[in-house]
């Protein structure tokens, strides 16, 4: 593998310095007068549903690329998007109940939102699924289910506009309270640069497993020339 | 059918007096509010779940390091293998990819 550049060394050291410096600026931010302080999930958890969602328009652009024009890098970029997608999900997932619990009394609540949430996590597990136990079709499977899994993000997003649900509103990031904007900011730039910087290890990583694959047939034809 | 009619009369006033009796209870319950004294007290303390809300956020993304670490090792071990591989048949002689 090659060597890892400046660009990147820097961007995992802001990433973890961020994550001592964002507690700091969220626990000085108002508390909420409603919610109180369990209110304070909200600058982790709307971040990584964005994730989620920005992870799951990577991995279908790159499968549109791999399915329309048998582009072999779009694959590579949908295959690290998937991973992401299924772990900013889980983190959306779990962070939420844990809110839920406080503010709503039940961990859980077959509403709009988190149902159609819960459908975005199951697709892009079977993504994962589909790639690693699909057979010589699993590829190509996996990223029709991708596009399925784009189709779902905008419902996602709008449901708590069209349905009635428990969960706030999408109106709740612009109308913040300024004083809570910083830390909320802060904690959205923090966890875009952590997942950018996922983002570059895991394509890295696969470029690695492609170019090792293609390796390994260059030396087994050569094995059999000698 | 007269004999009839009072016992279905009857029958009635007996189920209503039942059902009178088990709900004055509640209706007694239910007029019997008490104020709170002092501040009202939150039934759930809010700190651990924000505590296991980011501990979660922690072990996950730590979780994928070390299994990304584990994905990257694996590939490297793999390519001094490779290389140990083309090494041995070029000190023989062969052909190198």
């Amino acid at each position: 593998m090659r060597s890892v550049g400046i660009g990147f060394v820097a961007a995992a050291t802001a990433a973890a310095v961020g994550f001592l410096f964002v507690p700091a600026l969220i626990l000085g931010a108002p508390l909420e007068p409603v919610m109180g302080f369990v209110q304070k999930i909200f600058y982790f958890h709307v971040p990584c549903a964005t994730m989620l969602f920005l992870s799951t328009f990577v991995c279908a652009g790159g499968s549109i690329a791999y399915l329309f024009k048998g582009s072999e890098a779009g694959d590579r970029v949908a295959a690290s998007a998937g991973e992401l997608a299924v772990l900013f999900g889980l983190c959306t997932l779990v962070t939420g109940p844990l809110w839920g619990r406080k503010a709503w009394g039940v961990w859980w609540q077959w509403d709009a939102r988190l149902t159609s949430a819960l459908l975005l996590e199951l697709i892009m597990i079977a993504y994962l699924l589909a790639r690693r136990y699909g057979g010589p079709a699993g590829r190509k499977l996996s990223a029709a289910l991708a596009l399925f899994a784009a189709i779902d993000v905008p419902l996602v997003y709008k449901s708590v506009d069209i349905w009635r649900t428990v969960h706030p509103q999408t109106t709740v990031v612009p109308s913040l309270d300024p004083r809570m904007r910083p830390a909320f900011w802060s904690a959205f730039a923090l966890i875009l640069l952590v997942w950018t910087v996922l983002f570059m290890v895991r394509l890295r990583l696969e470029r690695a497993r492609a170019e090792l694959a293609s390796l390994r047939l260059d030396v087994e034809d050569m094995l059999e020339i000698g | 059918m007269k004999t009839r009619n009072r016992w279905r009369r009857a029958w009635l006033l007996a189920v209503g007096a039942l059902a009178g009796f088990a709900l004055a209870p509640a209706l007694a319950v239910a007029q019997e509010f008490q104020k709170v004294n002092g501040p009202l007290r939150e039934e759930l303390p809010a700190t651990p779940f924000v505590a296991a809300a980011y501990g979660f956020i922690w072990i996950a993304l730590l979780a994928y390091v070390a299994w990304l670490a584990r994905g990257v090792g694996r590939v490297r071990k793999d390519l001094a293998e490779l290389r140990g591989r083309i090494g041995e048949q070029a000190d023989r002689g062969g052909p190198r990819p």
